[in-house]
């Protein structure tokens, strides 16, 4: 076989190879879509066909919850989250790497314990410290657990192995002090690390659930899934109206993906030059 | 690059000011005055309740003011576990709804979240006795009973008719005879009379209500082991489901799907499915409800139970447990206009019992075929014997759930009570 | 003060924030729980249980616990592999500059972690029911002679379960080594392809060793999050039949908010958990982290 035969047909195994996975992948999501469309015993029959009931299921949802002011708490708790665990955590994995030390190696490991516990038992003791500070149905205490986690430092920490140490040393002998390669030749160069670390934490903290409901007890803090929680609750539950809700919150993510997903798939290693 | 840092600087002061500016208030339980504030869950039937309870409360008291938050009950019971582990009584509403079948334990583990209403004015002996039993430890009382539970067994109605039955030949019968007939229908017209969740202890747990039978002995110590009615009920169980009369799915949508989508021809819960029932508005007409098929030659067995339900409690924190008493009293307890507004609109029943002499109960349902069903409820609703569930109830489920998955695969039926019984009274041990 | 010094000592102010959030959100709670773990009771009436280390002398007599450890290990052990191989391969095609649509397949295979739980679980638990696709395609092509109820059966319900995680979770991992991808001079494999390497030896002898440092990462995520895994065992398949798929992080939750709670037992199952996952992280770390 010729070489350019060879190439054409692992091109062509390429693109059927990617399109399967996606149609796998998406197949849920256009589910999602035709099912809020629908009423519920049109969905619990299996329907894979667009519905009429798609202006009925979005007026219920309206008058019966608060669903924009549940998708603006998700988006400020989601992206105060996003913001400081970016900022602490990758000062962190920087810290770790460029000076790196016995000591703080210890360290790492005893810092990643921390993400091995299961939540629901350290979610008492921290639920006490908060209600004796008075911060319950408090944004602050919603964000306050997340942002500094063991796998964003980790993930920065392991980034910066290939982050060249020598600009490091070119930038100290231009005078530049330590706070400023950070800002001005780290956080650039690394923007591909970034943005995934970005999509992440932004979805994690979007989708969190546990703890906002635990700590959140009243309606005007509600996010999306403590909404989409209740709208299972009930007696009766109106899957139209339920994938709706859930179609709703699931937007944001794919929105921050889409938009990021450049960035860190096609990472401008040029920055470091510049 | 310089603008990149200034813009997240700035973002990160914005969010750290929208952060602090959140007023840190606890639950509102500390707010004196005449409001109260609520934990409830499902905006059509509770939550409807609620608000049409304040309105007519407030013909009373016309300042009172009602902040309902709604919060699943799986939710609602992660926060009364973490405030009572945590000391956090201050974070409780006034009132909040409780589950039946959690509410002696949720009392017996948290005494100190639940006000005593024993010496208030709720008028008890004008409820169901089952319901105010669940609420009911020590001869104390710690709630005021509302979602009532009552078992209904409903069937399609042209299916029947279809292999020669009727409604009648599916009231007043035994369980032998159920079997009977479920296998002839079976047979004429391909559909199974029941559906359930594999391994969900609903349907056994109805069984052993309509027996007066329980997991525990009086002094709620397990009693599986040797117990009749459990064997009992395991046994009709074991035959609906090998004789293909009963289809075991997977989860709660699958089974509401397999009465919409006519794949059975029958159902057996508490009466709120009902709604999930009516939902399937091509079946209009053609579907009737009696009451529950019982065992035979069992002392205290009846053709009535209960799955479900729940209870308002008022919190023992509250500054202002006087007024939500009050306002439980009034309404739940005491109002038939109340019972009559959320009748219709959230079909929701009464257990109080003056409310079930009310008229609007003996209204024809279409959906039934003209039957008036609430009055029918209502009546099977006073019949309900009465069960133990205590501290260890949903242990005692989880393990008996298992049994019968292991008996259905082939398992001895008195070792996997055996081994039941053991994994109950490990849990147990504290 | 030396240089050696203030480097030392800017390392650890560059760890500050982050090491005081951690210790104050985590660890201080977490030697609460600790404590907890040598309690018994409810409520307010917890007290330190008679002999002190009764909750984790009870945890390896506990059948459910066992039957869950031992579908945590079987879940590790088949499903990480084959989803970061998988993501690996998914992340090395995206990552080719020729591909046209790679924005929109990046998307597509990103959106399995983005969807809610409520939908997939539900989508699942439909194409594998007993008159679902699954079976009826697999009637249809003669593999199988009747439809076989997947979800009822504990082995074939497990295996559910893995075909859900590898779905949902891959394309979460790709994403990382996506990033880690930008970090590797495209010289090294013009290099390697002049001196004529295929595209299998290009994966395993540049792609693979240039991104351990990633790949040691989601191993470790991935290991952890297996260890506690929740949202599978809970909505997909509810832990049955019979405890045949429930996890030790279900099962904790069932302890702690089902049953009758009982946090000091439920304190000591998660410690055991944690070293668990700690132990193995340490020897993924040693066997993965040379410099």
């Amino acid at each position: 076989m010729s070489h350019a035969a060879k190439r054409r047909i692992g091109t062509a195994f390429r693109y059927t190879f990617l399109s399967a996975v996606s149609l796998l992948s998406i197949f849920p999501l256009y589910w999602m879509a035709v099912a809020s469309t629908n009423r519920t015993v049109d969905i619990l029959r299996g329907t894979l066909i667009p519905g009429t009931e798609f202006l009925n299921n979005l007026r219920f949802l309206l008058e019966g919850q608060n669903i924009t002011g549940a998708m603006r708490n998700s988006f400020v708790n989601a992206a105060s989250t996003t913001l400081a665990a970016l900022v602490i955590c990758s000062l962190a994995g920087y810290g770790f790497e460029v000076y790196h030390t016995k000591n703080n190696d210890r360290m790492k490991i005893v810092l990643l314990t921390a993400m091995m516990i299961p939540f629901a038992t350290t979610m008492i003791p921290l639920f006490r410290m908060f209600a004796q500070m008075g911060l319950l149905n408090a944004t602050l205490a919603v964000i306050l657990p997340s942002i500094s986690t063991p796998f964003l430092i980790m993930l920065f920490r392991q980034s910066t192995r290939s982050f060249p140490h020598d600009i490091i040393e070119a930038a100290r002998l231009d005078g530049l002090n330590e706070i400023s390669i950070f800002f001005r030749m780290f956080i650039p160069t690394m923007r591909p690390t970034y943005a995934a670390a970005m999509t992440i934490t932004f979805m994690g903290a979007w989708n969190n659930f546990l703890w906002p409901r635990v700590i959140i007890m009243n309606n005007e803090m509600m996010t999306m899934p403590m909404l989409v929680a209740n709208l299972t609750a009930g007696y009766v539950t109106n899957y139209g109206v339920l994938m709706l809700a859930v179609l709703l919150s699931t937007i944001p993510t794919v929105i921050v993906f889409f938009l990021l997903q450049k960035s860190f798939a096609e990472g401008i290693t040029g920055a470091v030059k510049g | 690059m310089k603008k990149f840092i200034a813009a997240t600087l700035v973002l990160a002061l914005v969010f750290a000011l929208a952060a602090c500016d959140t007023p840190a208030t606890g639950g509102d339980a500390g707010d004196a005055g005449s409001k109260l504030t609520v934990w409830c869950w499902d905006p059509a039937f509770n939550l409807f309740a609620m608000e049409e309870a304040a309105k007519v409360y407030k013909q009373i008291n016309p300042g009172f003011e009602l902040d309902i938050v709604e919060i699943g009950w799986d939710d609602l019971q992660t926060n009364l576990i973490t405030i009572a582990m945590s000391g956090q009584l201050q974070a409780l509403p006034d009132i909040f709804l409780v589950q039946n079948n959690a509410f002696q334990k949720n009392v017996m583990n948290y005494p100190e979240l639940f006000a005593d209403l024993t010496d208030f004015s709720v008028p008890y002996h004008q409820f169901g006795p089952s319901v105010v039993a669940y609420s009911t430890i020590g001869g104390r009382n710690f709630g005021v009973p509302f979602d009532n539970g009552a078992a209904v067994a409903a069937y399609r109605l042209d299916i029947l008719e279809e292999a020669g039955y009727t409604l009648e030949d599916f009231t007043d019968i035994t369980w032998d005879t159920y079997i009977e007939q479920a296998k002839d229908i079976l047979a004429k017209t391909g559909k199974p009379l029941l559906s359930g969740g594999a391994g969900d202890m609903d349907l056994i747990c109805i069984l052993l209500q309509s027996m007066g039978a329980s997991f525990f002995d009086a002094d709620g110590n397990p009693d599986i082991v040797g117990n009749e009615y459990i064997s009992l009920a395991f046994d009709v169980y074991v035959q609906l489901v090998s004789n293909g009369l009963m289809v075991e799915v997977n989860s709660w949508d699958e089974y509401i799907g397999t009465f919409n989508n006519g794949i059975v021809a029958g159902v057996i819960n508490g009466c709120w499915i009902l709604g999930s029932v009516q939902q399937a508005d091509d079946q209009f007409g053609l579907w009737g409800i009696t009451n529950l098929p019982k065992f035979s030659n069992v002392s205290g067995a009846t053709h009535y139970s209960a799955n479900g339900g729940s209870s308002w409690a008022v919190a023992s924190s509250s500054s202002n447990v006087d007024l939500a008493v009050d306002f439980l009293t009034q309404t739940f307890g005491g109002s038939i206009e109340f019972y009559e507004n959320i009748l219709f609109a959230a079909g929701a029943l009464a257990n109080w019992l003056p409310a079930g002499e009310s008229d609007v109960y003996n209204e024809p349902q279409p959906f039934f075929r003209d039957v008036p069903i609430y009055a029918l409820i209502t009546e099977f609703a006073g019949l309900i014997p009465s069960n133990y569930t205590g501290v260890y109830y949903y242990e005692a489920r989880d393990a008996i759930g298992n049994a019968i998955v292991l008996v259905l695969a082939g398992a001895d039926k008195d070792e996997a009570l055996k081994d039941a019984e053991d994994t109950l009274r490990f849990w147990m041990m504290q | 003060m030396n240089l050696y010094k203030r480097r030392n000592l800017t390392g650890w102010a560059f760890l500050l924030p982050a090491a005081l959030m951690i210790c104050w959100m985590s660890f201080w709670p977490m030697a609460q729980s600790f404590m907890l773990s040598f309690q018994t009771g409810t409520g307010a009436r917890m007290r330190y249980a008679e002999p002190l280390n009764l909750n984790y002398g009870r945890i390896f007599n506990d059948r459910v616990f066992i039957q869950a450890l031992q579908n945590n290990f079987y879940y590790l052990l088949i499903q990480v592999p084959i989803m970061l191989i998988l993501a690996l391969i998914l992340a090395t095609m995206l990552n080719n500059k020729n591909l046209k649509f790679r924005g929109l397949f990046r998307t597509a295979i990103f959106l399995p972690c983005a969807t809610s739980l409520v939908s997939y679980s539900m989508i699942f638990r439909t194409l594998f029911a007993f008159n679902g696709f699954i079976n009826t395609a697999l009637v249809r092509v003669g593999i199988l002679d009747a439809p076989y109820n997947f979800l009822t059966n504990a082995p074939s319900a497990r295996i559910v379960i893995i075909i859900a995680l590898i779905w949902r979770w891959t394309g979460y991992n790709m994403v990382f080594y996506l990033a880690g991808l930008q970090n590797i001079d495209g010289n090294v494999y013009e290099a390697a392809k002049i001196d004529g390497a295929g595209p299998v030896r290009l994966f395993t002898r540049i792609t693979v060793p240039l991104l351990r440092p990633i790949i040691l990462l989601t191993v470790i995520m991935s290991t952890n999050g297996t260890l506690q895994l929740f949202d599978e065992s809970f909505n997909l398949t509810s832990g049955g039949p019979a405890n045949g798929t429930i996890t030790m992080s279900h099962y904790l939750y069932n302890v702690s908010f089902v049953h009758s709670a009982n946090f000091g037992y439920a304190s000591a199952i998660s410690f055991v958990i944690m070293s668990m996952v700690a132990v193995l992280a340490l020897i993924q770390m040693k066997v993965g982290d040379k410099r």
